[in-house]
C-alpha cells in the first residue's frame, strides 16, 4: 500500500526558491498572547471542562478535604491565591476546590519555559486552565505588567511563589512576585497551603497514584503600612509554613509554635539529602501498607 | 497455648496420609507403616515490640562492642549491609525484618548528623534485585530517601574499582571485599537469619565478597568437608568464613551486626493446613488442602508459579541482637536451634523429602533442575547436627516436577551449564574444569552487572552444595519429575511413589526404614 | 517395464501441496501427480549416448519438493513433463556407445559395467558447440543452456522429458562424459550415497574453511551428514559443532566426525559458549567463522545468520524456496551468503579433479553407505516417498528404490 502524499491545496504549500522568506513569528513563552482564552467562548468551554472532567476527576484522583474554607468569605474578588508546589495536579486540584466564582474567573500563573515553550502546549493551557505565562527565572516586566493588568481587570491570580515543584519534599525559597503583585494592585492574598499532592505524582515520580490530600486555606493577608514586598513575601511564606505545621499536629500547638518563632522550618535540615528525606518522616497513611497480598481474610 | 516441641511420629494403620510439597502443587502420599515422620516445633511467640527489642539491642549489644549511638558521630562513613532478597522464604509480609532495623539505624544516624550514608545489598554473586524486591526489602521510605542519589547499591563483585583486597588469611584464601564497605569507618550489617548457616562471619566474608575470594570455600572439596554447613562445629565453610572474618575485623574494618531471627509462621491462614500436622486439620483445613490441590494442578505453570511467588509469610521476629560479630551470632545460633530442631534416634535408609516451589535462588522465577538437585540435597540434606538423617549408602527420594524449564534472565548460565557440563559428568569434583570458563565468560558477567542473573559460576556452587550428599548417598530418585531432565542429572526418576520405593528397595534392600521431613516449615534433625 | 512418472497436472499439483502441507511432507504421494505406469525405454538422443540400467535410485529432498508441489517456481522452465525422476543413480551399462556409424566409440564404457550417474545435462551431452563457459571450464553445475540444444529442457536427469530416470525398470540414457565407473571396494549402498556426497563436497569446498575455523552445520539429514562427513574430510577445521533434530542423527554426526552434536535449538548457545562472544537482539557478537545451512527453511536461514560472527559466511546447501528473511544482521555485520548447487569440478591446489572423483574418496573413506537406511521396489512408491519425507522421525536417512536383482560383484550391505 503506498502512502498517499497530499498536495497543495490540500497540504500547506513550498515557498518558491526564488521569494525571501523572513523567519515566522513566533509567539511563544512570555510573549504568548493569552487574551482569547479570557473571551466568553473559551471561557465556556473551559468552565464546563473545569466542572465537568478535572472536578470529579480531582475528587476521584486526591479525595481533597478542605480546611479554611470559611476564609473565602472574608474576601471579595479578585485575590491572589499563593500555595506551595510540589506536583503537577496542584493546579487542576485547587481550581477543583475553589467555589464557583472564584473558579470561573481564576487565572494561573504558569512557568513560560515549561507550559508556553510550544504552541500546541501554549494553547492547551490557556484554554484548559485559563494559563498565563510568567518569567520564572528572571524579573520580566510583561508578565507583571499582564498579571498586574488582569487582577485590575477583575481576574483573580493563582501564583505558585517557589518558581517550581519541589523535588524533595520541603519547601523552596518564595520569590517576590505574589507579593509585589499584591502591594501594586492592593488586592488581598490567600495563603493555601496544600498536602499530599507530591504522594499523587511527585517530581521525576512517574506513575500517577490515588492518594488522600488535604488544602487549607489560610487567613486573608495584606501588606501593612511600611512593609516592602520583600518582607511581606517572607511573611505569606511563614504563614503557609505554620498551615503545614498544624496540619501535621494541631492548631494550638501550632501557633504556640509560630509564637515562640520555633516553626520547623519548611525548607528542611541543612543537611545531606537522605537526612532531608528522612526528616519528612514516616507517612502516616503507611502504617496501613501491611502487606496483606490477594490472601487477605481476617484472622479466624 | 505455648508452643508444642517438634517430635517424631511413628506411621502405623490409623495414621492418615502424609502431606508432600511437589514444586507448584501437593500431593498426599502414603507412607508405609513403621515410618517416621519429623515434625517441626510450632511457631514460637514472637516479640511483642519488635521495634523497641531493637531499640534496645541497639543500645545495649553483646559482646565486646560500644551501643550503636556512641559508633556515630557527624563527618563519619556509615556504610549499612543487608542480606539479599534470598531471605527469608517465602518472602515475609511488610514491614520487613531489615526496613525495621535499617529504620531505626538511620533514626540514629540522623539525630548523629551523618551525611555520608550508603546502603548495599549483599548479595555477593547473586542476581541483582528488582526495584519492587528492594522497595520491599526496605521499606519506601528508604527506597525514596537514597535509590535517587545512588546510595542504596547492590554489591557488584566483578567491579574492580569497588573491590579492595584485604590479605590472605594463614591457609592462603584471598579476602577480597566491596570497597567501600571496607573503607567505611563503620560497617553495619543487618542480617535475617533463617537457617543455622547464615550470619556470622559469613556475611560479610561471603555476602561482600569477590569470586576469588568466594572460590576458596564454595567448592567441592570444602562442600564434601562440611558435615552439616549447617552445624558450625562440623562445617569447613563456616571455618573458613571465620577465619576471613577474622582477617577482616583485623585489617581494621569495623563491623557492627545485627541478627534477627524469625519464628517459622510460614503461611497466611488459608493455608495453614501446610503446616498443621494432618490428623489434626479442621473441616477447614481439609477444604483448603482439596481446592488448592486440585487448582494448582489444573493451572498452567507460569500463572500457578505467579500465585505462589505472591504468598507473603507472616513471619514475625523471635529476637534481635546486635553487637560484636561472633557474640551476637552465637546467641542467634541459639534461637534457630530453639525454633527449628527435633530429636530424632538413629539414621535411616531411605529418606523422603517433598520439595516446595521455591529456594532461595528462584525467588520469582523458576526453580530449573539444577535448583532442584540443590534443594533437596544441598538444603533439605544438610538440616542436620549430630551424623545426616539417611545412613551412608542410604537413598534420598525427593518429590518435584523437575521441568526441564530455565528461567533465561536470571539463570543464563544453568542452562549452558545443564546443557553442556552435565552432559559429560555429574560429580562435583569433575564439572570443576569448566569453572575458570563460566566464572570468566565476559557475556555473563556482563548479565551479572547490568541484568538480574546470577553469576556465571553460580550453577557451579549449587552442584558443589549436592557434594556431600552425592558422595554420602547410594542413590537418588525423584518421584514425578520430568525423565529427561531427572537422567540428566544423574538421579532415577520414578513415575510415583510406590515406584521410588520399589527402586530404593534395590539399593538398600527389602524392607529398608524410612524417615520423611514434613515440610513447612522449617525443621533440623538432631540426629543421636 | 515399469516407471514412476510426474506428468504436468495443475490440479495434481495443487492437491499435492494441499496434502502434504496438512499431512507433512511425502504423504502426497498417492495424489499427487506421481504415477506407476508401463514406458518405453527412452530413445537414444545421439551419438555417445549409452543406456544404463538403475539398481539402486536415491530419494532426494529435491524430489520430495517436487511431489509436495513446494519447488519453487524458479524450476518451471528448466524441467520438461512427463519425466521419470531419479537423479541419484547406480546401475550397470546396458550396451556400447556407438558413433554415428555405429563404430563403437573408444574410451567409454564397456557393457556390464558398474557406473553411477552424474546426472546433470551440460553443454556436451546436449550437443551444444562451443560450450558455454561453465561446462568449458567443468562447472557443470553451473551450465547456462540446460534448457536448449537437442534435448528436452531439464537441468538434470530426471527431470528431463527425454533421458528417462533412476526410477525406472526402463533404464535411462546418458552421455558417456556423465558415467563413472564405480570401484570394487564400494557397495551399491556406497555408490547411491556419491552423488549425494558430490554435493557435500562442492559445498565443503565452497565453504572455503580456513584451518582453525569453527564451522557450524545446521542439519541432520542427508545433505547435513553428506557435508559433515566432506568438511572433516577435506578441511580442517578447528571446531565443527552440528545442530540435529534427531538423536540418531546426532550420533551419525559423531561417527563422522563433528566435535559436538546438539539439538538445534542448543546449538546457537554451543556456538556461543565455544566462541565467549555477547548476544544482542539474538545475535552473537561473535560466532562462528562459516555456518552450513543443510535445511532450507526460513528458521534455519534466520539461524545461521544469528549463528555466523560479522563477516563471516554462510553456506546455502539445503535447497531453499521463497523464502521471507530479516536480513538487517546480514548488512550490518558484513555477512556474505552464498549457495551451493551440484558439483562440477573442483580446483584443489593447482590441480583440477571431477567432484565426483573426490565424492567416491569421501564415500570410501567415511563409509558412508551406512546412511541408506531402507530399499523399496518401485510398486510399494507411497510408502517409500512418505518414509523419506518422515526418515527424520523415523529414525532414517536416506531412502532408495531398488530396481533388479543387485549384480554379483555389489551384494555387500
Amino acid at each position: 500500500m503506498r502512502a498517499r502524499t497530499r498536495r497543495f491545496p490540500w497540504a500547506s504549500p513550498y515557498w518558491p526558491d526564488g521569494v525571501e522568506r523572513q523567519a515566522p513569528e513566533r509567539n511563544l513563552g512570555v510573549d504568548y498572547d493569552s487574551d482569547w482564552s479570557r473571551r466568553y467562548p473559551a471561557r465556556l468551554v473551559r468552565a464546563v471542562l473545569l466542572d465537568n472532567v478535572t472536578r470529579p476527576l480531582a475528587h476521584v484522583v486526591a479525595s481533597p478535604e478542605v480546611r479554611g474554607a470559611e476564609m473565602l468569605e472574608l474576601v471579595t474578588a479578585p485575590v491572589i491565591f499563593v500555595a506551595n508546589h510540589a506536583s503537577h495536579v496542584d493546579t487542576g486540584l485547587l481550581l477543583s476546590v475553589l467555589p464557583r466564582r472564584f473558579r470561573h474567573r481564576a487565572v494561573v500563573a504558569a512557568a513560560a519555559d515549561y507550559f508556553f515553550d510550544r504552541r500546541w502546549k501554549a494553547h492547551l493551557w490557556a484554554l484548559g486552565l485559563g494559563a498565563i505565562p510568567i518569567e520564572r527565572h528572571k524579573v520580566n516586566r510583561r508578565s507583571a505588567d499582564t498579571a498586574a493588568g488582569l487582577l485590575e481587570e477583575g481576574w483573580n491570580l493563582i501564583i505558585f511563589p517557589e518558581g517550581g515543584r519541589s523535588p524533595d519534599g520541603w519547601f523552596q525559597e518564595f520569590r517576590g512576585g505574589a507579593a509585589y503583585l499584591a502591594r501594586r494592585t492592593g488586592r488581598p492574598v490567600v495563603p493555601v497551603h496544600m498536602e499530599g499532592t507530591r504522594r499523587i505524582l511527585g517530581k521525576d515520580r512517574g506513575l500517577l497514584r490515588r492518594q488522600p490530600t488535604r488544602i487549607t486555606f489560610g487567613t486573608p493577608l495584606s501588606p501593612v503600612e511600611g512593609e516592602d514586598a520583600r518582607r511581606f513575601g517572607a511573611r505569606i511564606e511563614t504563614t503557609i509554613a505554620t498551615m503545614a505545621d498544624e496540619g501535621r499536629s494541631d492548631w494550638w500547638a501550632a501557633r504556640r509554635r509560630a509564637a515562640a518563632g520555633t516553626t520547623p522550618s519548611p525548607r528542611g535540615p541543612d543537611a545531606a539529602a537522605w537526612r532531608r528525606a528522612w526528616a519528612l518522616g514516616p507517612d502516616p497513611r503507611d502504617a496501613d501498607t501491611v502487606d496483606e497480598g490477594r490472601w487477605a481474610v481476617s484472622d479466624l | 497455648m505455648s508452643p508444642r516441641p517438634g517430635f517424631v511420629l511413628e506411621v502405623d494403620r490409623s495414621t492418615p496420609s502424609t502431606l508432600f510439597w511437589h514444586g507448584e502443587g501437593l500431593r498426599l502420599e502414603r507412607l508405609p507403616v513403621g515410618s517416621r515422620v519429623l515434625y517441626a516445633p510450632e511457631p514460637l511467640d514472637p516479640l511483642e515490640d519488635p521495634v523497641t527489642a531493637i531499640r534496645e539491642a541497639l543500645l545495649h549489644p553483646l559482646g565486646d562492642a560500644e551501643p550503636l549511638p556512641a559508633l556515630l558521630r557527624a563527618g563519619m562513613k556509615l556504610t549499612i549491609a543487608f542480606d539479599d532478597v534470598s531471605l527469608p522464604l517465602p518472602p515475609m509480609r511488610r514491614p520487613d525484618a531489615r526496613q525495621l532495623v535499617i529504620e531505626q539505624v538511620l533514626d540514629l544516624a540522623a539525630e548523629a548528623g551523618v551525611d555520608d550514608v550508603v546502603l548495599i545489598c549483599a548479595l555477593a554473586l547473586h542476581r541483582r534485585l528488582t526495584e519492587a524486591e528492594l522497595r520491599h526489602c526496605v521499606g519506601d521510605r528508604i527506597y525514596d530517601a537514597f535509590e535517587p542519589q545512588g546510595l542504596l547499591q547492590q554489591h557488584d563483585a566483578e567491579d574492580p574499582g569497588n573491590l579492595i583486597h584485604l590479605g590472605l588469611t594463614d591457609h592462603g584464601e584471598d579476602v577480597e571485599i566491596n570497597k567501600r564497605a571496607a573503607t567505611s569507618d563503620l560497617l553495619v550489617y543487618v542480617n535475617v537469619n533463617l537457617v543455622a548457616m547464615d550470619g556470622g562471619h559469613k556475611s560479610v566474608a561471603t555476602g561482600l565478597a569477590s569470586y576469588r575470594s568466594l572460590r576458596h570455600h564454595h567448592n567441592a572439596r570444602t562442600m564434601q568437608q562440611s558435615k552439616s554447613f549447617m552445624d558450625q562445629h562440623k562445617s569447613e565453610l563456616h571455618t573458613s568464613n571465620w577465619r576471613m572474618g577474622r582477617l577482616i575485623a583485623d585489617s581494621g574494618v569495623k563491623v557492627f551486626q545485627i541478627e534477627t531471627t524469625l519464628n517459622t509462621d510460614t503461611f497466611p491462614p488459608q493455608m495453614r493446613f501446610l503446616e498443621r500436622r494432618e490428623w489434626e486439620w479442621s473441616a477447614r483445613d481439609r477444604a483448603g488442602y482439596i481446592a488448592t490441590s486440585a487448582t494448582l494442578a489444573r493451572t498452567p505453570d507460569r500463572l500457578a508459579r505467579q500465585v505462589l511467588h505472591s504468598v507473603r509469610s507472616p513471619y514475625r521476629l523471635t529476637s534481635v541482637q546486635a553487637g560484636e560479630v561472633e557474640a551476637v551470632h552465637a546467641q542467634t545460633t541459639e534461637n534457630v536451634y530453639r525454633q527449628q530442631l527435633v530429636a530424632v534416634e538413629g539414621q535411616t535408609d531411605i529418606l523422603t523429602l517433598g520439595l516446595p516451589y521455591i529456594c532461595p535462588y528462584n525467588v520469582n522465577s523458576i526453580m530449573n533442575p539444577i535448583l532442584v538437585a540443590c534443594l533437596g540435597l544441598g538444603y533439605f540434606f544438610n538440616m542436620y547436627k549430630g551424623r545426616p538423617l539417611v545412613r551412608q549408602g542410604g537413598v534420598v527420594i525427593m518429590s518435584h516436577p523437575t521441568p526441564w524449564a530455565f528461567h533465561p534472565g536470571h539463570h543464563p548460565s544453568y542452562i549452558d551449564f545443564f546443557e553442556q557440563v552435565l552432559a559429560e559428568t555429574t560429580d562435583p569434583l569433575e564439572v570443576g574444569k569448566y569453572e575458570e570458563a563460566y566464572a570468566t565468560d565476559p557475556w555473563y558477567v556482563h548479565l551479572y552487572r547490568t541484568g538480574h542473573a546470577y553469576h556465571g559460576v553460580h550453577p557451579f556452587y549449587m552442584w558443589y552444595w549436592c557434594a556431600h550428599a552425592l558422595e554420602h548417598l547410594g542413590a537418588v530418585i525423584i518421584v514425578g519429575g520430568d525423565r529427561a531432565a531427572v537422567r540428566r542429572l544423574g538421579f532415577t526418576p520414578a513415575s510415583t511413589m510406590a515406584d521410588a520405593l520399589e527402586l530404593a528397595s534395590d539399593v538398600v534392600g527389602r524392607d529398608p526404614s524410612l524417615t520423611h521431613l514434613h515440610s513447612p516449615p522449617l525443621i533440623m534433625a538432631d540426629v543421636s | 517395464m515399469k516407471a514412476l512418472l510426474v506428468e504436468r497436472s495443475l490440479p495434481r499439483f495443487a492437491a499435492a501441496r494441499l496434502v502434504s502441507s496438512v499431512g507433512g511432507s511425502g504423504t502426497s504421494a498417492g495424489i499427487g501427480p506421481l504415477r506407476l505406469t508401463d514406458v518405453e525405454a527412452p530413445a537414444l538422443p545421439g551419438p555417445g549416448w549409452q543406456r544404463v540400467r538403475p539398481v539402486l535410485a536415491g530419494i532426494c529432498g529435491s524430489d520430495l519438493a517436487t511431489l509436495d508441489g513446494r519447488s519453487s517456481r524458479y524450476f518451471e522452465d528448466i524441467v520438461s513433463f512427463p519425466f521419470v525422476p531419479g537423479h541419484e543413480v547406480v546401475g550397470v551399462v546396458e550396451d556400447a556407445a556407438t558413433g554415428p556409424a555405429g563404430a563403437p566409440v573408444p574410451g567409454t564404457l564397456a557393457p556390464g559395467t558398474r557406473v553411477v550417474v552424474e546426472p546433470v545435462l551440460g553443454c556436451i551431452p546436449r550437443g551444444i558447440e562451443p560450450p558455454c563457459e561453465a561446462c568449458a571450464d567443468g562447472r557443470v553445475g553451473g551450465c547456462e543452456r540446460v534448457a536448449f540444444g537437442h534435448l528436452a529442457p531439464g537441468l538434470q536427469i530426471g527431470f528431463c522429458a527425454d533421458t528417462g530416470g533412476g526410477w525406472s525398470q526402463a533404464g535411462l540414457v546418458a552421455h558417456a562424459v556423465q558415467l563413472h565407473p564405480v570401484p570394487e571396494a564400494l557397495s551399491d549402498d556406497d555408490a547411491v550415497m556419491i552423488e549425494p556426497t558430490a554435493c557435500a563436497v562442492h559445498a565443503a569446498l565452497a565453504a572455503q574453511v580456513e584451518p582453525g575455523d569453527m564451522v557450524a552445520v545446521l542439519g541432520g539429514g542427508t545433505v547435513g551428514l553428506t557435508t559433515t562427513a566432506a568438511l572433516r574430510q577435506l578441511a580442517t577445521p578447528g571446531a565443527l559443532l552440528v545442530g540435529a533434530r534427531y538423536g540418531h542423527q546426532r550420533d551419525l554426526a559423531g561417527e563422522l566426525g563433528a566435535d559436538l552434536a546438539v539439538s538445534p535449538e542448543q546449538l546457537t548457545r554451543a556456538v556461543r559458549r565455544r566462541s565467549r562472544s555477547f548476544e544482542s537482539s539474538g545475535h552473537l557478537s561473535g560466532g562462528a567463522d562459516i555456518v552450513v545451512d543443510c535445511v532450507g527453511s526460513a528458521d534455519s536461514l534466520s539461524q545461521c545468520l544469528a549463528m555466523v560472527r560479522p563477516r563471516g559466511r554462510v553456506v546455502v546447501v539445503g535447497m531453499p524456496a521463497k523464502t521471507t528473511l530479516d536480513l538487517a544482521s546480514l548488512w550490518h555485520r558484513e555477512v556474505s551468503m552464498v549457495g551451493a548447487y551440484a558439483y562440477g569440478s573442483e580446483r584443489t591446489g593447482t590441480a583440477r579433479r571431477r567432484t565426483f572423483a573426490i565424492a567416491m574418496e569421501v564415500v570410501a573413506a567415511a563409509r558412508l553407505g551406512r546412511l541408506v537406511s531402507a530399499r523399496y521396489p518401485l510398486e510399494r512408491f507411497e510408502e517409500a516417498v512418505a518414509h523419506a519425507g518422515s526418515a527424520g522421525r523415523r529414525g532414517a536417512v536416506k531412502i532408495v528404490f531398488e530396481m533388479h536383482h543387485r549384480s554379483p560383484k555389489g551384494s555387500a550391505s
